[in-house]
């Protein structure tokens, strides 16, 4: 027997399949195929059972159902927890960027409006030098550097968001590496389910592409740490032992990525003792 | 096909990704396109009205818009939930696409759904693409045509296109598909190669 959306086929006759396009949406998604001993439907088939009359109302019912399934998958694929927080992480990094081009290009104006400025011996940071702009400048100038603070306000409420968010969705690999960059973790990887998947090695140079690439096609080193190396107990340790600490971390993570995805829940004494460890690698390291 | 002078077109309703209309017939761009690349650089399958194609890979709807003003349908298979937004909302214009949300790789899922058909085009980025056309074969009639448009960076980037290239030929001959044609589709597409076949009758 052979079965498909419309119905069951067994040697030419033929079980018409009743119900709406929510039953039939469930019966594609139910139905089991080997594709050994599979055989396409066939529209003709179809009318035999009186499940249409032609092959255009075929097509046209086939249609709707496959719309619908599709319409029902995104949905379920849009109200999973991590959707919202890779779009968030995104939208963040890229806000960052934008901030820093835009405050470049208004310091080079700047520059321009007061030839005795410069930046050169001075310790000021750079939202410091935007207030300056926007106070000093008259017209499009002091416009700009106004809406470069005002997306700096944004992207703090943002970033403050997307740590909540991310201690939300990802409890454990949130408390290894804090909520940001986990969330950034998890945006490179491109889900939590696809993160949940990476080897350790993987999330070990998650970000660092171009280096990885390089080393692969060329002889170049291997990249030693990607994302993870914003996290302070990697790039707070001495250069030469990086690698290592950052590799501890990753296996740890990779664990952490799997216990949010299937548990869902922070695992307190996973956590202990992977801090544990990844703190030993940081200490022994030191003396 | 149809050809206006040396541009590729296709007759339908316009408007799908703000395309260029010549003589009232939507243009065909090879540059977008790596199936209409395939009818520049060099011979392809000629489409006809009463062909049934299975599309793995459907991305946005772009080429499937084109495929189906061509043919009788196209089952359009796509696994991504952002790019199936845009492909709906290309279904719902034209009668003649059947979305289908699943996993190329996994024909089973969607097996209940899909027809005999004429035509196997696939363009997936997938490291195994060989692979997944010979499981999808099950759909293809004897005689029926494969375009595999492979993606060789997708592959493996360590190794040479070429080498791929070889490698991905050398599995589809040994599963028994004839293979009819090979082109690169430089300049259109670098490091992309096109590979069509036949299944062979019994």
């Amino acid at each position: 027997m052979q079965s498909y959306w419309f119905g069951d086929v067994e040697d030419g006759r033929c079980t018409l399949f009743t119900g709406d396009s929510h039953a039939i949406i469930d019966r594609i998604q139910s139905i089991v195929t080997s594709m050994d001993t599979f055989v396409p439907p066939d529209w003709e088939h179809a009318v035999l059972c009186g499940a249409c009359r032609d092959r255009g109302e075929y097509l046209a019912r086939l249609q709707a159902a496959c719309i619908e399934a599709a319409e029902r998958l995104i949905r379920e694929h849009y109200s999973r927890k991590d959707a919202e927080l890779l779009q968030m992480v995104r939208t963040l990094d890229e806000i960052d960027t934008v901030i820093n081009l835009l405050s470049e290009k208004a310091a080079e104006w700047y520059l321009i409006r007061h030839p005795a400025f410069s930046r050169k011996y001075r310790r000021t940071p750079a939202h410091a030098l935007v207030k300056t702009m926007r106070e000093r400048s008259k017209g499009a100038l002091g416009k700009v550097a106004g809406e470069i603070e005002q997306l700096a306000n944004t992207r703090t409420i943002l970033a403050k968001e997307v740590s909540a968010r991310a201690n939300d969705v990802m409890p454990n690999t949130s408390a290894l590496i804090g909520g940001l960059v986990a969330a950034r973790l998890m945006s490179h990887a491109g889900g939590l389910l696809p993160l949940s998947r990476l080897p350790a090695s993987a999330i070990q140079v998650l970000g660092a592409r171009t280096a990885l690439f390089a080393h692969l096609k060329t002889r170049s080193p291997c990249p030693k740490h990607g994302i993870i190396f914003q996290h302070r107990r990697v790039h707070n340790s001495p250069r030469e032992v990086r690698g290592k600490v950052s590799r501890v971390l990753a296996g740890k993570l990779a664990i952490a990525a799997r216990l949010d995805f299937f548990r869902g829940v922070a695992e307190p004494d996973f956590l202990e003792m992977a801090q544990r460890r990844i703190d030993a690698t940081v200490k022994r390291s030191k003396l | 096909m149809i050809w206006i002078g040396d541009v590729l077109v296709s007759q339908g309703e316009g408007g799908v990704y703000n395309e260029r209309m010549l003589g009232g017939a939507r243009v065909w761009d090879p540059y977008r396109s790596k199936l209409s690349a395939l009818y520049f650089a060099g011979t392809g399958v000629e489409l006809t009205p009463g062909m049934r194609v299975l599309y793995l890979g459907a991305a946005n709807g772009t080429t499937v818009s084109h495929v189906a003003d061509y043919v009788d349908v196209v089952y359009a298979v796509e696994f991504a939930p952002r790019p199936m937004q845009d492909l709906l909302e290309v279904c719902r214009r034209r009668r003649n696409i059947i979305p289908i949300m699943a996993d190329a790789a996994r024909p089973e899922q969607y097996a209940p759904l899909v027809e005999a058909v004429d035509l196997l085009y696939q363009d997936v980025a997938q490291p195994d693409q060989a692979a997944i056309v010979l499981r999808n074969c099950a759909f293809l009639k004897h005689g029926g045509t494969v375009i595999l448009m492979l993606k060789t960076r997708s592959v493996d980037v360590r190794k040479e296109p070429a080498e791929v290239f070889h490698d991905t030929i050398d599995s589809l001959i040994s599963a028994g598909l004839i293979v009819k044609e090979l082109t690169w589709l430089s300049p259109f597409h670098a490091d992309h190669a096109a590979i069509v076949c036949i299944k062979p009758e019994v």
